[in-house]
């Protein structure tokens, strides 16, 4: 062809072995994402992962909105891990307005988060299930998830889009018989997650799946800059909660889980430690918590921040969740920066995926506990 | 462990679960119950009061049309607007009261928090859809009317598991 076209529109050259197929972006269960893979035979050649589909501009809209009216958009990126997401914005606007939370309002935050970490816990792994074609861990999960958004629910008045968490506190206080009902669901629920180990973790045929199946060595997880679950099952000790306590993580006996294979099977296996893990918090931050006091510290009605800029980062479900608040003196913020686990964990995808045989691509793809709605923003 | 045994250890966990009673709501026979009566605001102390975000609930001898529900919900979903009303309250000389867009509404509740004369609630009801998107427009005289709900399904903890009720 003597016309030169414009970049992004030239002709690929046909390849006789080689033949590229596009996964997504109508990709059941995963949210909207592409992969184009290029495959010899059954072997992935190359992987591209084509992010950006459901871009919202959740952090240009921030610009627009004051400190309060930001709460429930920025929630949306990942709506069943609504808390986790908040957590590091209201810490910023916190220490952007100087202000101190109450002790019971920490106590309940670690307590809301860690529920929430279990919920959306909950939901990958019955995804993960249904990508590997074991429908009985489709269905277990997502029934068993039902125990802490009914509980949230109660405590928050939302199941998912909970808005709970603002600068300052909480919104309102738990119902009164909370410690109790949280107690008893929260046992109840270690007890049946456990009862996961024999159907699927255990099971003999999800091991021939997933081990060693996308090993990622330590080094590359550290070079490639993944977080969360993928670093940890990489033998990377590397948990916030634990490494740069907020709140009152200081206080409570946080135990981080690491693998060391680094295969699909250990990143399965870490965010199901961290649910059994959260359940330990939460029973810890019952008892700790102060019986009652306030929960929320009344700010201005248009708080306006000083010419500061603040990066708090927290543990959410999908790894370390950042948020980078710049203030202009002004009631909105300058700038809203997020940065989010599952974007961080998607460049490890092309070195995962190299050399795999394409049935493995669901079960490497899902266990990098990848978002696509928290990814594009 | 071997394959076999790991098979069969899957298999019997799995049939277990034959003898266990179901988890399921059956939604519209069973309503699960929520506590209270729905998310209310106390602006005297600045905290809320535990309860349901669902359809809201106005108070029309309390509103005093300031339009602070209204300003709270600009850039979250612009569902309030104000409407004329053909009432006479002394305390509403405008004689404006909030009109609610469902079809908009993102229940955060920010406006009952914004709602200094403890006018504007939330409800346990959430049923409000509808065949057309008018009909989602709740305007202030059906905000006004409480909603009767019946809901009474629980989570409850036997030996046997946990069932709804």
């Amino acid at each position: 062809m003597t016309t030169q076209l414009p970049p992004g529109l030239q002709l690929e050259k046909l390849n006789e072995r080689i033949m590229t197929l596009n996964v997504g972006p109508q990709h059941p269960g995963s949210g909207h994402m592409r992969l184009v893979i290029k495959v010899d035979g059954d072997y992935i050649v190359s992987c591209d992962p084509d992010p950006g589909y459901v871009h919202r501009g959740e952090e240009k809209m921030a610009e627009y909105r004051n400190y309060i009216q930001n709460i429930p958009h920025l929630e949306r990126p990942v709506i069943h891990d609504s808390c986790n997401v908040l957590y590091p914005y209201c810490l910023g606007v916190e220490e952007l307005l100087g202000v101190e939370v109450p002790e019971r309002a920490q106590y309940l935050r670690v307590i809301a988060s860690e529920l929430n970490r279990c919920v959306y816990i909950q939901y990958w792994l019955a995804i993960y299930g249904i990508f590997l074609g074991h429908s009985t861990m489709f269905m277990w999960p997502a029934g068993d998830r039902e125990l802490f958004i009914d509980l949230l629910e109660k405590m928050t008045g939302a199941r998912v889009t909970h808005a709970f968490f603002v600068p300052g506190g909480i919104r309102n206080d738990v119902p009164a018989n909370f410690e109790d009902m949280c107690l008893k669901r929260v046992n109840y629920f270690e007890k049946r997650i456990k009862e996961y180990a024999a159907i699927f973790y255990d099971n003999p045929i999800l091991i021939s799946r997933t081990r060693g199946a996308g090993v990622l060595s330590r080094d590359d997880a550290i070079r490639l800059g993944t977080t969360g679950s993928t670093l940890r099952a990489s033998g990377v000790d590397f948990d916030l909660r634990k490494k740069e306590p907020y709140d009152v993580y200081s206080e409570l006996d946080v135990h981080s889980n690491v693998l060391k294979d680094g295969d699909s099977y250990a990143r399965s296996k870490i965010p199901w430690l961290d649910m059994l893990e959260s359940c330990n918090i939460i029973r810890q931050a019952l008892q700790k918590m102060p019986k009652s006091g306030s929960v929320r510290v009344k700010l201005k009605p248009n708080p306006k921040g000083g010419n500061d800029e603040v990066y708090k980062r927290v543990e959410s479900g999908r790894g370390s969740l950042g948020c980078y608040i710049v203030s202009r003196s002004k009631p909105e913020p300058y700038r809203v920066k997020m940065s989010v686990g599952s974007f961080r964990n998607l460049i490890c995808m092309p070195y995962l995926l190299k050399g795999e045989k394409l049935g493995n691509m669901p079960a490497v793809y899902w266990s990098l506990n990848y978002w696509p709605v928290e990814a594009d923003r | 462990m071997g394959t076999a045994t790991g098979i069969i250890k899957a298999l019997n966990s799995g049939i277990k679960h034959l003898a266990v009673k179901r988890f399921t709501l059956r939604y519209p026979e069973q309503k699960l119950k929520f506590v209270g009566d729905g998310y209310q605001f106390d602006p005297t102390t600045g905290v809320g009061i535990a309860g349901y975000k669902g359809r809201h609930m106005l108070f029309h001898d309390k509103c005093t049309g300031c339009q602070l529900c209204a300003i709270a919900c600009e850039g979250v979903a612009e569902a309030i607007g104000m409407v004329k009303v053909q009432e006479d309250w002394k305390q509403n000389k405008k004689g404006i009261m909030p009109q609610i867009d469902y079809g908009k509404c993102v229940f955060c509740g920010l406006c009952v928090d914004a709602c200094p004369f403890y006018a504007l609630y939330m409800t346990n009801d959430y049923e409000l859809s509808s065949f057309t998107k008018e009909a989602l427009i709740y305007t202030p005289a059906q905000l006004q009317v409480k909603p009767y709900v019946q809901q009474d399904a629980e989570i409850v903890f036997d030996a046997r598991g946990a069932t709804h009720g």
